[in-house]
């Protein structure tokens, strides 16, 4: 009795659901409970369908720098892997898998400019908070320390983005692994987003470099997965980013060949 | 191209497709979400959001369970709502106020934009439901109230809000149905 009653209690949020319309507690419940009912999840779907046409007399066109903002930081986000469950439609949080997609194409070397940023401080406003919301999405769970640090991070990300001379570039190899840069020459730093490099067997770590004519190349940080990371301190004399495999911890000097290296030319460097 | 099509291409990494996706897209994601959330800057804000997340998480998309924009759609209005109602969790009045002296300016914008048959329809057709259907209906997805807040706004017990939108959403399928 009871349990018919829960469930029929259950069953009438499926309208509420489909609006949006639940508090997180019961959003949760119910989830839990479409999973278990085959029939609410096609009704569900209807119902979702229905709401959908609500959205049909809105539809505005979007402010036009926006455009540019979302394609800018589309080349420095990175893709999530296919979800192993399947799930009603996009969640809430949705936790990037660490592996790199199989059929991940990599983009061809294609510099542009960006003019399209209109006012400074509003782009780099927003750009941040596009970062941001895609580094929180890549990492779900972290401490308050590692959130803070990656806002300042995304802050730097979103300046570099927002600078009139900023350009991107990529830079691949056969295996399809690639890394895009958006650099910006005038502030001296880069944002640079591996694609597919996933991490390497062993314990053995990505480490970048910035290469310059007759001397030693400088470490820029080791990558975590396909984590975006931020390079400053540029030299103006820089020709090239490379990427090697090394050691645990990474290494003074690069020991072996770069797996993917990248000409920083097109983006402003080495004049 | 279709949306379908173009999300399958995005969830392999394919940016020219994500832009033409954009294309398809980013008028009705920006339009729905600031119906929701009213405020232009945070409109933009949440409308970039939901259009990275796309990029994103396109490998989500499940053809077979429906057509891409409801995905979309489905994604740009719960994170329209949830910026709602952590704002109003907040207690930012000032954003009510931008509320209020914002929404007939933009109801004029969005006319102006896109008179077109499915936004007439999409009028006549909540026109035709009782009060309480229409108003259960749009509070919830058009202001993003759960359903308690929508029962408390009018006064209604909660079972009587949970039925209203069921058979407003019901009727809104049946008068729309067959001018997709």
């Amino acid at each position: 009795m009871t349990v018919l009653f829960r469930r029929s209690e259950l069953h009438s949020l499926a309208a509420p659901y489909a609006l949006d319309a639940l508090d997180p507690r019961e959003y949760q419940r119910f989830e839990k409970h479409l999973k278990r009912c085959d029939s609410c999840a096609a009704e569900v779907r209807l119902l979702r369908e229905d709401a959908v046409r609500l959205a049909w007399n809105t539809a505005a066109p979007p402010p036009v720098a926006m455009r540019d903002r979302v394609l800018m930081a589309v080349r420095t986000t990175p893709q999530e892997a296919a979800p192993g469950q399947t799930a009603q439609g996009p969640q809430p949080h949705p936790r990037a898998a660490q592996q790199p997609l199989p059929g991940m194409r990599a983009v061809r070397p294609r510099p542009s400019r960006l003019h399209g940023l209109l006012s400074p401080l509003a782009a780099t406003t927003a750009a941040a908070a596009l970062v941001v919301a895609a580094l929180f999405g890549v990492q779900a769970s972290r401490t308050q320390d590692e959130l803070d640090q990656q806002r300042t991070q995304a802050r730097e990300i979103a300046n570099i983005l927002a600078a009139p001379d900023a350009a991107a570039s990529a830079g691949r190899v056969s295996g399809g692994q690639s890394i895009n840069v958006v650099a910006s020459a005038s502030e001296r730093a880069a944002v640079v987003t591996p694609a597919g490099l996933g991490n390497p067997t062993n314990g053995r770590v990505h480490q970048l470099w910035l290469m310059r004519p007759e001397v030693q190349p400088r470490s820029l940080g080791l990558f975590e997965g396909d984590t975006p990371l931020l390079a400053t301190d540029l030299n103006p004399d820089a020709t090239s980013l490379a990427v090697t495999v090394e050691p645990q911890g990474g290494s003074p000097q690069p020991t072996s060949a770069p797996v993917v290296q990248l000409a920083l030319k097109s983006v402003g460097f080495g004049e | 191209m279709q949306a379908d099509e173009l999300l399958v291409l995005v969830a392999k990494g394919d940016q020219k497709a994500f832009e033409d996706l954009y294309g398809l897209v980013s008028g009705p994601v920006f339009g729905l979400v600031r119906r929701v959330v009213r405020d232009p800057a945070q409109s933009e804000e949440v409308a970039q959001e939901v259009l990275l997340e796309l990029w994103r998480s396109a490998a989500r998309y499940d053809p077979g369970r429906g057509s891409a924009l409801s995905w979309v759609l489905t994604l740009a209005h719960r994170r329209a709502v949830d910026r709602v109602r952590s704002a109003r969790a907040a207690g930012e009045r000032e954003m009510r106020e931008a509320q209020r002296a914002n929404g007939p300016a933009f109801d004029q914008v969005a006319e102006e934009v896109e008179a077109g048959l499915e936004r007439e329809w999409v009028r006549r057709c909540l026109d035709r439901l009782t009060t309480l259907q229409r108003q259960s209906v749009t509070l919830a997805y058009y202001d993003g109230y759960t359903y308690r807040e929508v029962a408390e706004r009018l006064s209604l017990p909660l079972g009587t809000v949970k039925t209203r939108m069921r058979d407003g959403l019901t009727r809104l399928r049946e008068c729309l149905g067959g001018a997709v």
